[in-house]
């Protein structure tokens, strides 16, 4: 067996040594089943319901929110990012607004975006764009300012138009830090879906951990928990290979 | 100084669109407010105390979670990255635990713990220890081979080895790591308030906005605004531009 | 200064300051079609800004420049410009064949001529097993290639070179002084070339001017008159070669001093 083949079989088997602990805990009863449901008994509901199709309104409502706040984030992030990165005019005029606006925890909006929208899904996509556009626009500002400047030179000396240059040049130069911008944002976007959910209490993932928190149903709550922890290591992976893909080029470098 | 004047238009422009229209009945009183009502109500906070005690108790939970994730992730951080088949053993489990958002552990730890400080502090650990974690195992993983070597010559114990050579190495971006953290315990301390838990400020624009007093929660997000910025200038004095993900940046 | 039709640029008592300071003073000079120019100097004489003049990514601060029979105004395609670090240069993003394609795309110039014209040049660049690669994965010289590529790609009257073989190696750098000897050669192409070998500078020139430093002044300018093709180990030893880098190695040393 290869060295790297029997290090893989070393990471399974401590993961499988920590279920194992925690199921030997959970049935001798060290620790109370109503906070610590054994592992058997967390997969049996998650089975249960991906079998019984109990999984598959939530996960879609959760997973619709999310990519919808995402997109409209990420869109006005990339043009905002654009936008300031090629005007220091538009950049003194923004970067208090801007500076004050970051630091801010997107959920903090909440309490004001229910002022405005009530318990609705617009009040949710409009948190979750909220929080989910600063790391784009960040990305995107990033990689529209950091342009080597040889490059502007040869954009001189080919003459290529504005449009020409925006297209060729600026953007594939600032889609490394768009991608990075994305991959954080995307993570933030599940975060706020949830918090939105249990705050407003609409179908959902979110919703499903926190009625099973109050109904005491441990399974139902770690069923969930993982499941939430699945997507959120689903959606990075696939940025990933998504950046894998269209950054080949970064390769030997 | 233009640069100064040029920022300061559009924050003065908007306090001014807002009272104006506010004043003229433009904008309904109950979802907008105004800005004279909000200076009022924020000096009214202070003045009874209720937003000190309530910055107060934000902070306490934000603090005391990331303690222990910086004590526990640095710690767990420079094992693993000492010891690179350790790392490999454990560090798919890891992944496997790192991306679950730290907000739905709330209702398990509010089974666990109940409401309060411990909860909160519980949940803001989990979220902070990764950063560290990880970026404590990279610093470590980086650290100058030569000097691990005197510290073997020297005989030195583990805790020494750590205290002496391994931390000072790696400071410079176990740094970068803490300053993460920093700001993500207060976010998500702030966050665990809004969802569920009733103390700090978060807990306070809920109470507000359900009261009907939108000039109390526009002041009080207003000033988690203000305390969010200041943290914010302060850790780029100390530490340099931050942003997001991308380690210390250039300023653009 | 001889004027004749054929002459492809022409400097007039041209200067450069940078915010009060001179960095090229009163330079005259004439090129003819087809010539193929050198200018050496120590560090900081101000080549660069020489190059980047003539490419228009610069104005003069006084003095005229006249390409064609006109004031030169701005950046053009007709001339290119092949930068010294290769690597800043060229669209780490897109393949060999990308890289020479944006040329091509700026004039205009859509397929299928397009990919004959990229062809063309790979093949003449002797980098077509390359055509799909990333810059990231080719060598020093390679890179190089590359830009010439896509310098050539705009079929330009004029081509300018600032120090382009100055960080290869020493193999690699003869190699292509060959190969862009005989490019021009092929395409009667005019061009400035700036380096700080001297050697280099008398090896490929037609003519050399020598500048001198601070403020840029020109210091010398020779022919050097010895016939094409040239190669590598005899005209280095011819007595027309050695002649010149005596007479130009004492005027470098005494500006470097």
């Amino acid at each position: 067996m290869s060295l790297a083949r029997l290090r893989g079989l070393g990471a399974v088997l401590f993961a499988a040594a920590l279920l194992l602990l925690w199921q030997l805990l959970a049935d001798r009863q060290f620790i109370s089943p109503v906070f610590f449901p054994s592992p058997s008994r967390t997969l049996a509901e998650l089975y249960r319901q991906v079998v019984q199709g109990d999984l598959w309104r939530p996960l879609e409502a959760t997973a619709y929110r999310m990519f919808y706040g995402w997109a409209l984030a990420s869109l006005a992030g990339v043009a905002l990012g654009a936008a300031i990165g090629f005007s220091r005019t538009a950049r003194d005029y923004l970067d208090p607004l801007l500076e004050f606006m970051r630091p801010l925890p997107a959920s903090a909006v909440i309490p004001a975006a229910v002022l405005f929208f009530g318990f609705s899904n617009t009040m949710t996509v409009a948190v979750i764009a909220f929080g989910a556009v600063w790391p784009v626009l960040l990305g995107s500002l990033h990689g529209f300012v950091s342009i080597e400047p040889q490059l502007a030179d040869v954009s001189a000396a080919l003459r290529l138009s504005r449009l020409q240059s925006f297209v060729k040049i600026a953007v594939p130069n600032a889609l490394p830090d768009i991608l990075a911008g994305t991959r954080v944002s995307l993570a933030i976007s599940l975060i706020l879906a949830v918090v939105t959910e249990m705050q407003a209490s609409q179908t959902g993932l979110g919703q499903n951990i926190l009625l099973a928190q109050r109904s005491f149903r441990s399974p139902e709550l770690y069923a969930g928990v993982v499941t939430l922890g699945i997507m959120g290591f689903a959606i990075n992976h696939g940025i990933v290979l998504l950046e894998r893909r269209l950054l080949r080029w970064r390769g030997a470098a | 100084m233009r640069r100064i004047l040029r920022g300061a238009l559009l924050p003065a422009l908007v306090f001014l669109l807002w009272e104006a229209g506010s004043r003229a009945g433009l904008l309904p009183m109950d979802t907008f407010s105004r800005p004279s009502d909000i200076a009022t109500a924020l000096a009214g906070g202070f003045a009874d105390g209720s937003i000190p005690l309530a910055t107060w108790q934000t902070i306490q939970a934000a603090l005391s979670g990331f303690a222990v994730a910086a004590a526990a992730g640095v710690l767990v951080g420079a094992i693993l990255g000492l010891s690179p088949p350790l790392e490999r053993t454990v560090g798919p489990s890891i992944e496997a635990l790192r991306p679950i958002p730290a907000v739905a552990l709330t209702p398990l730890t509010l089974l666990l713990f109940g409401f309060g400080l411990r909860m909160e502090a519980g949940i803001v650990a989990f979220a902070c220890v990764w950063p560290i974690l990880l970026v404590t195992v990279a610093a470590v993983r980086g650290i100058e081979p030569r000097l691990l070597e005197v510290a073997q010559t020297l005989r030195l114990g583990f805790a020494s080895r750590l205290r002496k050579i391994i931390l000072p190495a790696a400071l410079g971006r176990i740094v970068v790591g803490l300053r993460v953290a920093v700001s993500i315990s207060l976010i998500v301390a702030v966050t665990v308030e809004i969802v569920m838990n009733p103390r700090g400020l978060g807990y306070g624009m809920i109470i507000a906005q359900q009261s009907l007093k939108p000039d109390l929660m526009y002041a009080q997000l207003l000033w988690l605004g203000l305390l969010g910025w200041g943290l914010n200038a302060l850790l780029t004095r100390a530490f340099g531009q931050w942003h997001g993900s991308f380690g210390p940046g250039v300023q653009p | 200064m001889r004027e004749s039709p054929a002459t492809v640029l022409s400097l007039e008592k041209v200067c450069v300051a940078f915010g009060g300071r001179p960095v090229l003073s009163d330079i005259s000079f004439d090129v003819g079609a087809g010539e193929f120019l050198c200018v050496v100097g120590p560090s900081g004489c101000g080549k660069t800004t020489l190059i980047r003049l003539l490419a228009g990514l610069l104005a003069p601060s006084a003095g005229e420049i006249l390409f064609q029979g006109r004031r030169l105004a701005g950046t053009g395609r007709d001339r290119a410009i092949v930068f010294q670090d290769y690597s800043k240069a060229l669209l780490p993003w897109r393949t060999v064949a990308g890289n020479i394609a944006l040329s091509l795309e700026a004039c205009g110039i859509a397929d299928p001529e397009r990919s004959e014209r990229i062809g063309a040049l790979l093949a003449k660049m002797r980098l077509e097993h390359a055509a799909a690669q990333f810059p990231s994965q080719l060598s020093g010289g390679m890179q190089q290639r590359v830009q010439i590529a896509r310098c050539l790609a705009q079929q330009p009257t004029l081509l300018l070179m600032d120090e382009p073989f100055g960080a290869l190696d020493a193999i690699t750098r003869q190699e292509l002084q060959d190969e862009i000897a005989r490019l021009v050669a092929e395409n009667r192409t005019t061009v400035v070339f700036i380096t700080h070998d001297l050697e280099e500078a008398i090896y490929l020139g037609d003519r050399v001017i020598v500048l001198g430093t601070n403020p840029g002044r020109i210091a010398e300018m020779i022919a050097v008159e010895i016939p094409r093709p040239r190669e590598q180990l005899e005209t280095r030893e011819d007595r027309r070669f050695l002649a010149h880098r005596h007479r130009l190695f004492g005027l470098l040393q005494g500006h470097r001093a």
